[in-house]
């Protein structure tokens, strides 16, 4: 016994060394794969508070541009409205359907922390539970998807950013509904990989991308961006690069979009695996 | 020697909050990301206590995790090179040894040392915390390429810091 204590009293830094090396490798990997969320939104207890109050700051002198963007978006939906008021004087059946059956619900909210330059990018929102946020909620700004609802807190929650290696969504090439798989390869803050377009397909540089309104999550028609660049590496399927709408880095304010019918949808979708 | 004590944690919480408030949001191009709060570590005293190091890096590490959503990263990567500081610190010795009153401070042994000194620091801290990041190898070469560049650009305001605290 003497000569463990001995031992280990020798070795102290040593040991201490690899006690400490483990504790930070466990913190890491439980928080790369399960636990993310819950460890961030623990994090986020502690510093919740000061990103708020520097939030707060921040959005204040952004103020104008915050404005600029909201009278922008308000013409746009004032356009729409004046559009929609048009076609309801001459079919008025439908729309009063369309009305009666709404499919999502919008609700506004502040980013109070982001981050674009790691591989693995989150963001922090000021709404939780207490406002009727859940889970897979998709996110976007006016100009185009932002992320994905990953955790929940009672007042913050944490949204899974399209800049983050984890993230996949369904668009599709607006001028002719080709369907592919959106991603991001860590790379570069503006560019995402579209791929699964197979190569008969005409496309050209410039071309809109919009969400194709597959994955329950995104509603269809969210503009994701436009073609940067495409070529055909593999023979079969293009390699297509898509130059992001959103600006990641000067995002402030975003929409949560809830799907109503999102629980149907599945449960159908549930069926028709088993068989 | 108090006043050494109130200085280091000065230090401390001077640089957790300029990296939390300033440089996490300084992202060039994707490749840069400077991690200057590593000069924490640079400059403790020659004769701290191998296991204070070691925890005052874990802790250093740890607070910057909270603050940048990287849980554990970080930390490891400070108590790495805390680990191999006393090594590399004996491997680098002037030939007459560290005198006992002086610092690891261009100002004591001249800038030559100071930057081998300080490149096999930062250089082995960006590396641990960016392959971590990944944490895998494939992409290795665009990997090395942001350890590289981050590596200068900290190096570089490390460097600034210190030629401005000579002259003080």
């Amino acid at each position: 016994m003497r000569n463990l204590l001995k031992l280990l009293y020798a070795y102290n830094f040593l040991i201490l060394f690899i006690v400490l090396e483990g504790f930070a490798l466990v913190l890491i990997i439980q928080n790369n794969q399960f636990h993310r969320a819950k460890f961030v939104q623990f994090a986020q207890g502690v510093s919740g508070n000061l990103f708020g109050k520097i939030t707060n700051f921040k959005a204040y002198v952004s103020l104008k541009e915050a404005n600029l963007v909201l009278a922008n978006e308000n013409a746009n939906l004032r356009n729409q409205l004046a559009s929609l008021q048009r076609v309801e004087k001459t079919r008025k059946d439908s729309l009063v359907d369309i009305i009666y059956k709404q499919r999502y619900t919008f609700m506004s909210a502040r980013i109070i922390n982001n981050t674009v330059g790691k591989q693995y990018n989150y963001i922090t929102l000021n709404k939780g539970l207490k406002d009727g946020v859940i889970q897979d909620m998709a996110v976007i700004s006016p100009s185009g998807i932002v992320g994905i609802v990953e955790g929940v807190s009672e007042n913050y929650s944490t949204v899974l950013s399209v800049l983050n290696r984890n993230f996949k969504v369904s668009a599709k090439i607006k001028k002719n509904s080709y369907f592919g798989t959106l991603s991001w390869n860590g790379l570069n803050s503006e560019i995402c990989q579209l791929s699964d377009i197979p190569y008969h397909v005409k496309i050209s540089k410039g071309d809109t991308i919009i969400t194709s309104g597959f994955s329950s999550v995104f509603p269809e028609g969210v503009k994701v961006g436009i073609i940067h660049e495409f070529d055909l590496k593999d023979g079969n399927f293009y390699s297509i690069k898509v130059k992001l709408s959103s600006d990641f880095r000067s995002l402030n304010y975003v929409t949560l979009v809830d799907n109503l019918e999102k629980g149907e949808q599945l449960k159908h979708e549930k069926i028709a695996e088993h068989d | 020697m108090i006043r050494g004590v109130y200085q280091h944690v000065f230090n401390f919480v001077g640089l957790v909050l300029l990296q939390v408030l300033i440089l996490n949001n300084v992202e060039l191009s994707g490749y840069i990301n400077p991690y200057f709060y590593l000069l924490f570590i640079l400059l403790l005293p020659f004769e701290t206590p191998k296991w204070l190091m070691l925890a005052l890096a874990f802790s250093l590490g740890i607070t910057i995790d909270l603050f940048s959503n990287t849980l554990g990263m970080h930390a490891f990567a400070c108590v790495l090179v805390a680990f191999f500081r006393p090594y590399l610190l004996k491997l680098i010795a002037p030939r007459e040894g560290y005198d006992s009153g002086t610092e690891p401070r261009i100002k004591y042994f001249g800038l030559e040392w100071f930057m081998k000194y300080a490149v096999i620091m930062v250089v082995t801290h960006h590396f641990a915390l960016f392959f971590i990041e990944t944490f895998k190898f494939h992409q290795f070469f665009s990997t090395m390429l942001r350890v590289i560049l981050s590596s200068m650009f900290t190096l570089v305001i490390i460097l600034l810091s210190q030629l401005f605290m000579v002259k003080r």
